[in-house]
């Protein structure tokens, strides 16, 4: 932000921003675009498009993967009146509150450790981020393989004999739940270590002399200063918990109502086709995750205007 | 004035942005060879032996040996089924002449065939119907015509411990009585087979479901025989083995390899499973199983015969081929050269196709145990819709025989998938 403010000053010493006098060729404003030019398209090309086109899509009738037709909104009244879509979505909300509050609590935790100086402090962060590095789909491998009866490392562990994890109503959320919280809770640790560097410590300080206690040193100055890095935290882990598929689907193949949205898009897309009704899913999922992003989005729109008035 | 003049700006920064892209996206020349000339065939299948390794490229080379002609090579699909039937369909669906010849799991035979996507195979009928299993060859059949010539075939067996039970029991209520004392005794699990919430849970369901006399289709496939009252006795029984005892811990999340894992290390009487553990539980069992277990056919629920879900592989021609006499003078000799059936059994441990192999072959445990059951075992019905009735049949049966949904609800669910099949 600083940066683009920076070359936007008129009085910079080349003289060549939109205020200074007009020289040969292209502006510097416009050779920044000209620039930024390739990646935009590219960026409609592989994000917009598809949104798009799925749209169009959405609004065709297909027989298996055969083209039959314009469907207007018959595909939408489909998903809509269909008992997967909602016990789907169900599943995903019910998902996505839990795991990214759980995930919030225990990642402000590893934050504020990893940002004190102790010995061992480097060995820590590194330890603390392993999971994140494991790629989902082998995390979940790995969870599903541990939580198993057969071969049973978990019930070893806790010396639980045969207890059925992934197959009892009551237990397979809250697998998933810790499974998802063990990969990314040190996503969300660091997001939230980067900003609390960023708070100055002589404001500590000074509150220190005024005698507040380290619990109101924390509620007065760490969280409100924090607030934009847990914005971002909680703004990218909802997103992403809201599309969850792989370890639902390597975990439980979606067995006890553990059914995702992406996973239900996914069936009518890839496994039992019906390109429209798949598509009118997806358009569903999308606009539920847009909308919830752009509440997100405007929340910390407002927190960074009021940070940039103030600089 | 100012807005236009920027726009303007931003679209020949656009403009320009494009020329870039587009240079940028131009193939640099001619790289891909059209391969419709010399008269090469590309084989698409997947799995493990379609690996380089893998028995699928020992019989390549040996076509290629005696066909210089017409070489084949293999283009390697994923390892799941579904995914190779979705990388299969994505090039079919272009009209690709990519595939000559496609490697189709036995249920997506009406898919395909309904699509358009496959030569028919009715010339050659006669040079393979003698030769091969009935159960394998109607696999490759639908609405009366043929789409595929059969490759490798599967069947269920029931895995033992002989130091622990006799006799093979007979029904499944007899299994389940030894598996439920059997078990206590020992402190061990009952039964274990395919119970998590996937194609396989539907093959176990299918097999009771059988075994009990129930059937799914008539001779054609065009009229629903499905018995709702029949399903719901099926699950139910599912459900009481879930709480008696009789199948072992973790039955509803075992796929084929933890119930391998669980019988291999002596957690388990029973195993339902496919020929391919018999070996390798003898090579990796702990040594009390390894040395005390053996196969024996599926018990039924009337003590009579035995009933197994028929699973394999087909090849077909690709309607898009463009070297389609080679391609189907492959696809027969792939069903009916001895040599190569026999590769299959011997180097891969995989169930040929070809009726002569389980005459030579019937000293082999496993092969003589195949060639009993195989011309019980039932084929799923290769219909077009047969993944969404399978998907429903999850949905619908895997939560009732949890006990979380009604078994006859779930029953009338299925039925409806199955009638909706013949409806389309």
């Amino acid at each position: 932000m600083a940066g683009a403010k920076v070359a936007t000053e008129p009085r910079t010493p080349s003289g060549t921003g939109p205020g200074g006098p007009r020289t040969k060729g292209m502006s510097e404003k416009g050779l920044g675009r000209l620039f930024v030019a390739p990646a935009i398209l590219l960026m409609i090309g592989v994000a917009l498009f598809p949104v798009i086109y799925a749209f169009v899509i959405s609004l065709r009738a297909y027989t298996g993967r055969l083209y039959e037709g314009y469907a207007g909104l018959e595909n939408y009244r489909e998903a809509l009146t269909d008992d997967k879509f909602w016990a789907s979505l169900e599943f995903t909300l019910v998902f996505t509150v839990t795991s990214v509050a759980a995930e919030f609590v225990i990642g402000l935790g590893f934050a504020l450790l990893m940002n004190q100086a102790f010995r061992g402090r480097g060995i820590t962060r590194a330890a603390i981020l392993v999971p994140w590095v494991i790629p989902t789909v082998i995390a979940a491998q790995m969870w599903y393989f541990m939580f198993n009866v057969n071969p049973g490392s978990v019930n070893a562990l806790l010396g639980l004999g045969d207890f059925n994890w992934l197959g009892e109503a009551g237990w397979v959320k809250a697998v998933l739940i810790f499974a998802d919280v063990w990969k990314t809770a040190p996503f969300v640790a660091l997001l939230l270590l980067a900003g609390l560097q960023t708070i100055p410590t002589d404001i500590y300080e000074s509150a220190r002399v005024d005698g507040a206690n380290t619990w109101q040193r924390f509620w007065h100055i760490t969280l409100p200063l924090l607030r934009p890095a847990i914005l971002v935290a909680l703004l990218f882990r909802t997103v992403e918990a809201l599309r969850v598929y792989d370890l639902p689907q390597v975990m439980t193949r979606g067995s006890f109502d553990t059914e995702s949205l992406s996973m239900v898009v996914q069936q009518y897309v890839v496994q039992t086709p019906d390109p429209g009704l798949g598509s009118a899913l997806s358009t569903l999922t999308f606009g539920i995750i847009l909308g919830i992003g752009v509440i997100f989005v405007s929340l910390l729109g407002r927190e960074l205007t009021i940070g940039r008035t103030d600089g | 004035m100012r807005r236009s003049k920027q726009l303007g700006k931003w679209v020949i920064a656009v403009a320009a942005g494009t020329l870039v892209l587009a240079a940028a996206c131009t193939p640099s020349g001619d790289d891909d060879d059209e391969g419709s000339g010399g008269g090469e065939l590309v084989w698409a299948i997947g799995g493990a032996e379609a690996q380089p390794a893998g028995v699928d490229q020992k019989i390549a080379d040996l076509w290629n040996e005696q066909n210089p002609d017409n070489p084949i090579t293999i283009e390697v699909l994923p390892d799941e089924a579904d995914q190779q039937r979705e990388q299969q369909v994505n090039v079919l669906q272009s009209g690709s002449d990519e595939f000559d010849v496609l490697g189709t799991d036995v249920i997506w035979t009406g898919e395909y065939s309904q699509n358009g996507w496959l030569e028919s195979l009715e010339d050659v009928r006669d040079q393979i119907e003698p030769e091969v299993l009935e159960g394998a060859f109607n696999s490759a059949q639908w609405d009366g015509e043929l789409w595929a010539a059969p490759f490798n075939t599967n069947a269920g067996f029931l895995y033992y411990r002989t130091d622990l039970v006799d006799q093979p029991p007979e029904t499944w209520d007899e299994l389940c009585q030894i598996a439920e004392q059997v078990g206590q005794q020992e402190d061990i699990g009952g039964l274990i087979g395919q119970g998590f919430k996937y194609e396989g849970f539907v093959v176990n369901w299918l097999e009771y479901y059988w075994s009990a006399g129930g059937e799914l289709y008539n001779e054609d496939n065009s009229e629903v025989l499905f018995d709702t009252d029949l399903a719901t006795q099926t699950t139910e029984f599912m459900q009481n083995a879930m709480d008696d005892g009789c199948f072992a811990p973790g039955f509803n999340t075992a796929t084929e390899e933890e119930g391998r894992a669980a019988f291999q290390s002596g957690k388990a009487v029973f195993m339902r499973n496919w020929p391919y553990a018999y070996q390798l539980i003898q090579d990796e069992g702990v040594p009390q199983v390894a040395k005390n277990f053996d196969i024996a056919p599926l018990p039924t629920f009337t003590g009579e015969g035995t009933i197994s879900a028929l699973g394999g592989f087909n090849n077909a021609v690709s309607a898009y081929s463009s070297n389609k006499d080679a391609a189907k003078e492959f696809v027969v000799w792939a069903a009916t050269d001895p040599e190569v059936q026999k590769m299959l059994a011997t180097v891969a441990s995989v169930p040929p196709v070809l009726t002569s192999v389980y005459d030579e072959l019937q000293n082999e445990p496993d092969m003589a145990l195949l060639s009993e059951v195989l011309p019980d075992a039932k084929p799923r019905p290769p219909a077009p819709t047969w993944n969404t009735i399978s998907v429903e049949m999850q949905d619908a049966l895997f939560p009732a025989y949890n006990g979380d949904a009604d078994p006859a609800e779930a029953s009338d669910t299925v039925a409806d998938a199955f009638n909706e099949s013949v409806e389309e």
